[in-house]
């Protein structure tokens, strides 16, 4: 498979009055052309500031990228000047943001602000692009593209305007499309219907795209991938089957147990204790460790490397390592898993993605 | 055990003006029970009406018509200082937001007691702090959390405050608007968990306003299920979701997407169009019992066609 974007060991920091947050920790991951990505993790635990850092969206100062490359058609793009940057930014890799209140400007029209991108980077004509404009609410699924361009965003709901800044994204043709929690201002109803249009706009354009979000109801919906993003780290990376059928680190089972599932009603739900770290003065050894039931002694002095698991799945667990005691998973966990071996007898292991 | 009504909502509506002639009919005529130590949850899209209805009940806004009964006592009636009180101390409200709902010039001790304080539970200021202390306790904080602001803890932490501050004056039953939206998923565990625990020990009722359906279906006993300002259906937690009937039901429940990518793969989303009642002219629309505790709303027409499909 074809790589689009690689990201090696990244460091990012801000420097406070109160010292340096270490809001990301050494993230490495790679993303294939036309596949889905998901990032997990609670908030704080780094996947938006490493988002922002692939389109360079962070102020300097106060953040900095300490360490790491993040290569895109064999740029670094951690060492490309702002000018550079305008190029790729909106043009190849666009973002799509949480509030479609804020992303979009509200004394321009509709129209103007999807032109903006046109006129900026493709060079066209004020009339090709009002064409392309509509052309775009079509793809979108918006009605009455003619006369919705001349419209502000007050008077789109909340789930139109979210089209609009899908539209307002794609203007260009992106290469990569990163979605920092797209759906989770809006309801239910309306969020399927753009994760609908979001699978299907893919399909079309075959570009590839991660998706940010804590909701794994949503991950598990449109990612062929899953990383699990935890205090700046990525403590696992495997295929949407892998991650939520057979997973292999702590937090992952935690974050899949404490969902209620849809059968057991009585038991209490399970639930990490604790709180995230401060990234002030992040934990010696495994961070994850003071939440974590099955910690070892070697969890509070030494970091774990990534175990590998399979060819696509990897954790970073000394549970991994071959010389740690066998742990039973949550019960809840235990089952999945259990479901995985019987549909992937089925199915001869196979995989999507 | 017989079960003993605790609240009783009958036809509440809920209209603000917005304009000369223009009103926004937030609830519509909706009518429920609830029962003693019961958790009833409230579930819909924003601007279905659902925390109007929550906001309504505990009488943060004046009822345009109906009645909410408490304990056989109307809510909305003109009464004394002194009834309101009582009343005022028996309903106690969470809200969603906890980075809005506490003062952040308050110290942590003096919003938990401010119920204390107001209704007269403490005699002494040893007392006071005494119980201030308990109820961190209970809600899984501690003592040395007392003399600090709301900025210095998560969000987690903050609903706990939130929750210590309602339980203070030992209510009987508490309005959660949304409790748990803002938080994270391993933290949404943690207060439901003690929210359940809390309702075992005290025999608190709760109305439990969300629009996160798999919690709501694990914390509630029962569901109602709102549209437009209206009840649309209300039966057992696990009936909802086994036999859901009103077609809205249906499709807010096809909607949700579930943390299991073998049924996201074949999910399909079904679609609800209000015009697919196709109701005539001057068809009158009630709330009626399909199965034993099961109600829809519906049209008499309606009503015989669940009756034959559902029975």
């Amino acid at each position: 498979m074809e790589k689009v974007l690689e990201v090696k060991d990244l460091h990012i920091s801000f420097d406070i009055h109160a010292g340096e947050v270490q809001a990301v920790r050494g993230v490495s991951f790679d993303l294939y052309k036309g596949e889905t990505l998901a990032i997990v993790g609670e908030s704080g635990c780094g996947k938006s500031v490493t988002s922002k850092a692939l389109m360079r969206l962070l102020p300097t100062p106060p953040s900095r990228i300490k360490q790491g490359e993040i290569l895109f058609e064999g740029k670094d793009l951690t060492k490309l000047s702002e000018k550079e940057m305008q190029e790729i930014r909106g043009a190849k890799i666009s973002m799509i943001f949480q509030d479609p209140m804020t992303s979009l400007n509200p004394t321009m029209t509709i129209g103007n602000q999807i032109m903006e991108v046109l006129l900026k980077h493709q060079k066209l004509s004020k009339n090709e692009a009002r064409n392309r404009a509509i052309e775009l609410l079509q793809l979108v699924g918006i009605k009455n593209p003619e006369l919705r361009i001349k419209q502000y965003p007050h008077q789109f709901s909340g789930g139109m305007r979210q089209r609009v800044v899908i539209a307002m994204a794609l203007a260009c043709n992106p290469k990569v499309l990163i979605a920092d929690e797209p759906t989770t201002a809006l309801d239910v109803t309306i969020q399927a219907q753009i994760l609908e249009l979001m699978k299907d706009i893919q399909k079309k354009m075959g570009m590839s795209i991660i998706f940010i979000t804590h909701d794994l109801g949503v991950v598990a919906n449109v990612a062929d991938r899953v990383a699990v993003m935890y205090a700046g780290k990525v403590v696992e990376i495997g295929t949407v089957d892998e991650i939520f059928y057979n997973p292999k680190h702590p937090y992952t089972w935690g974050l899949l147990a404490s969902m209620p599932s849809l059968d057991h009603k009585d038991e209490e739900l399970y639930s990490i204790p604790g709180t995230p770290p401060d990234l002030l003065n992040p934990p010696k050894g495994d961070a994850f460790a003071p939440r974590n039931p099955y910690a070892m002694k070697i969890d509070y002095e030494l970091e774990p490397p990534m175990f590998k698991v399979s060819d696509t799945h990897y954790a970073a667990t000394w549970l991994l390592h071959e010389n740690a005691p066998k742990v039973e998973p949550p019960k809840v966990v235990q089952e999945r898993m259990r479901q995985f071996a019987l549909s992937s007898g089925k199915k001869g292991g196979e995989f999507r993605g | 055990m017989a079960k003993q009504k605790l609240l009783e909502v009958r036809n509440l509506k809920q209209y603000f003006k917005t304009g000369k002639d223009q009103v926004v009919k937030a609830v519509d005529g909706i009518s429920f029970d609830i029962y003693k130590g019961e958790t009833l949850g409230l579930v819909g899209e924003s601007g279905c009406g659902k925390s109007t209805t929550g906001r309504t009940i505990i009488r943060l806004y004046e009822a345009t018509e109906g009645e909410v009964l408490f304990n056989g006592v109307n809510v909305h009636a003109k009464k004394s200082k002194k009834e309101l009180k009582e009343l005022n101390r028996k309903m106690q409200m969470i809200f969603q937001d906890p980075y809005a709902s506490l003062n952040p010039r308050m110290t942590v001790a003096d919003i938990i007691a401010e119920g204390i304080d107001i209704h007269g539970l403490a005699k002494t200021k040893e007392e006071r702090m005494q119980r201030v202390y308990e109820l961190l306790e209970i809600v899984g904080l501690n003592k040395e959390h007392a003399n600090r602001y709301p900025h210095e803890f998560s969000g987690g932490q903050r609903q706990r405050i939130g929750i210590a501050r309602a339980l203070a004056v030992e209510p009987e039953f508490i309005i959660a608007d949304e409790p748990i939206s803002a938080l994270d998923v391993s933290i949404q565990a943690q207060v439901v968990n003690l929210m359940k625990k809390l309702q075992r020990e005290k025999g608190l009722t709760y109305l439990f306003i969300a629009h996160d359906l798999s919690m709501v279906k694990y914390i509630s006993d029962r569901i109602g299920v709102m549209y437009f300002g209206k009840l649309v259906e209300l039966a057992d937690a696990e009936e909802l979701y086994r036999n859901p009937i009103h077609p809205y039901t249906k499709a807010l429940l096809s909607a949700i997407p579930l943390p299991d990518p073998e049924t996201e793969r074949v999910r399909k989303r079904i679609v609800y169009d209000p015009s697919q009642h196709n109701y005539k002219e001057g068809e009158e629309l009630s709330f009626r019992e399909i199965t034993p505790g099961h109600f829809v709303l519906c049209s008499e027409a309606e009503y015989k066609q669940y009756k034959a499909m559902y029975t």
